[in-house]
């Protein structure tokens, strides 16, 4: 990219060409020392996995037959198979809409405060700086059915002892609980950058044409939010979609495999059954479903922003 | 923004209820970290005695816990040192250079955020497993293998984040240092460099935490060498005796680095938490 290539004597044309050449793909001497690396690290591996699915692979066998989608098959013939998937969007169902909901909610009320607005806003995003496995550990020893906190506190209330991570009954529920504790304040940050963004015309001109609160709310908030909106739930339906950290400290998919979810089941095929094809075959019916779902939700947003 | 008196006294009510639902295991873990452990368990629970550093001496020494805690510096510093070397040229690139398919590349590395940590923990586990068969080069149980690993989900986001500081620059800025005489690479680095420096520290830092936080990739593919502190966390539940206190001691270095991050960090928490998508 010397600009004095060009008037070296001798092969001046060639010179010049190579350089409107290397201007023209500048763009690659930044951009391409990455891509390599992340088609190294994602699609190579992505590539391996559905390679690796259509063989019978474990990890001490040397013979790997071609067994084409017979992986495909066993996996979604198998029951634990299903019954994590179902437990996986039991998760994303209620997760999803529960954080979204307290994210919401709290992001709307904080406008209405100003004295100790700053103060519970670093309170109220605590959860999502820890790291989700010291949150589960940490909620295991609250829901301890001994000498947890929230035993103590109902047995104050008369009620003994309950066992919630050990019961099928509660289990799911409990896990889903700690998972929207853990990730409200996303949905609160989210929509609360929105908010801050919001034009505040629509609204001086609907107060003083004395419109209620509700219709505003209605009628300017929420259209005006919806781009906002459908990041937040694309965020946290794919993160509720991957749920493995909480689960994997606080129940590790018991009681009964009620509390096991996709990703769980798929390392347990893995690296505790051997069965390293099937688990590649699982994984990439996973990619496909959360590419679905993601690719549905993007082209919402696509008709509401720019994006890149 | 007039609020009426009773939607005021309301919205502060249901804020300080929520802000005690967070705090009270936060702060009463923390608490047992500091309990001799003759009190760890006894419910109903102590909440007066006189704090003792006994638990961290014992998981930093006697556990060698500070090993992990090595481990997880070098495998957090490094991964984001490696991430900002890729990325911050890259971002530049996507910032300053409209090329056929800079979008949808862009749009590429924002759908990187959606695949499940398991689709690349578990091939990256046979990869380097069978690469070590074929050829004996170990990547497995290796800081480099992890921080490689790490770019997964860090490069991107390095990318997307450091992209958003470079479109506010006006190009004027490196075209003028660059008719002063200075090649883009020397503008870049005498001119830009210098005026984004806040937005790489954020970047950085905020990567840091997810680097810091991260459990399965480490779980999968961390071994006696690389195990990292959210693994060592793991070690301290055994079916039926928990060592709570130990326990709640390693949760505590695990999160106070994040907790004092994000004081400073609040603004780029959002960028970071959502990809810059928000822009």
């Amino acid at each position: 990219m010397k600009p004095d290539a060009a008037t070296q004597p001798g092969g001046q044309s060639l010179s010049r060409r190579v350089y409107r050449l290397t201007q023209r793909h500048r763009h690659w001497f930044f951009i391409g020392p990455a891509l390599l690396i992340l088609l190294a690290v994602v699609i190579y591996p992505i590539v391996f996995s559905t390679g690796v699915s259509l063989f019978r692979v474990t990890f001490a066998s040397t013979s790997r037959p071609f067994v084409g989608l017979q992986n495909f098959e066993r996996m979604l013939d198998n029951d634990d198979f299903l019954q994590s998937t179902f437990n996986t969007l039991y998760y994303v169902v209620f997760s999803v809409s529960g954080s979204f909901m307290l994210g919401f909610g709290a992001a709307l009320l904080i406008r209405r405060i100003s004295r100790g607005r700053d103060i519970l806003r670093l309170i109220l995003i605590i959860p999502i700086t820890m790291a989700p496995i010291v949150v589960g550990l940490m909620w295991n020893w609250m829901l301890d059915p001994l000498f947890g906190l929230i035993n103590w506190f109902l047995g104050l209330l008369g009620i003994p002892g309950q066992t919630l991570l050990a019961q099928a009954s509660t289990a799911r529920l409990m896990v889903v609980l700690v998972d929207i504790w853990q990730w409200y304040p996303l949905v609160f940050l989210i929509i609360e950058a929105g908010m801050a963004t919001l034009p505040r015309a629509p609204y001086e001109s609907a107060r003083l044409e004395g419109v209620s609160s509700w219709m505003i709310f209605r009628r300017i908030t929420l259209p005006m939010l919806r781009p906002v909106i459908l990041v937040a739930l694309l965020l946290r339906t794919v993160d509720a979609f991957r749920t493995f950290d909480i689960v994997r400290v606080m129940t590790d998919g018991g009681p009964a495999l009620t509390t096991e979810t996709l990703s769980l089941y798929l390392y347990r095929t893995a690296f505790t059954f051997n069965k390293l094809s099937r688990a590649a075959a699982g994984s990439i019916l996973m990619l496909l479903v959360i590419g679905l779902i993601s690719a549905m939700m993007f082209r919402f947003l696509y008709k509401d922003i720019e994006v890149g | 923004m007039v609020v009426p008196v009773r939607e005021r006294v309301l919205s502060y009510a249901i804020l300080i209820a929520m802000a005690v639902l967070v705090l009270i295991p936060v702060v009463a873990g923390s608490l047992t970290a500091f309990k001799p452990q003759i009190i760890w368990i006894s419910s109903p629970p102590v909440w007066f005695f006189e704090p003792t550093l006994e638990n961290f001496e014992f998981v930093l020494i006697t556990r060698q816990n500070w090993l992990h805690l090595r481990n997880s510096l070098i495998i957090s510093i490094g991964s984001v040192v490696i991430a900002l070397i890729l990325g911050v040229p890259a971002a530049y690139g996507f910032a300053r250079f409209r090329f056929r398919g800079s979008k949808g590349l862009m749009q590429w590395l924002i759908s990187l955020r959606m695949i499940p940590p398991i689709v690349v923990g578990l091939p990256f586990y046979a990869m380097f497993l069978f690469l070590e068969r074929a050829t004996g080069l170990g990547l497995r149980d290796t800081h480099f293998g992890l921080i490689l690993t790490y770019q997964t989900f860090l490069l991107p986001l390095v990318i997307w984040m450091m992209r958003g500081y470079f479109v506010e620059l006006p190009a004027a800025m490196e075209e003028s240092a660059m008719v002063e005489g200075y090649t883009r690479i020397g503008a870049l680095w005498r001119v830009v460099l210098p005026v984004v420096w806040p937005g790489i520290v954020a970047t950085a830092l905020l990567n840091f935490i997810f680097a810091w936080n991260e459990f399965f990739l480490a779980l999968i593919l961390a071994g006696n060498n690389t195990s990292t502190l959210p693994m060592a966390a793991g070690t301290y539940i055994v079916r039926a005796r928990v060592e709570w206190g130990n326990l709640f001691a390693v949760n505590l270095i695990i999160m106070m680095p994040v907790i004092v991050l994000t004081i400073f960090l609040r603004q780029q928490l959002v960028k970071g938490l959502t990809f810059g998508i928000l822009e």
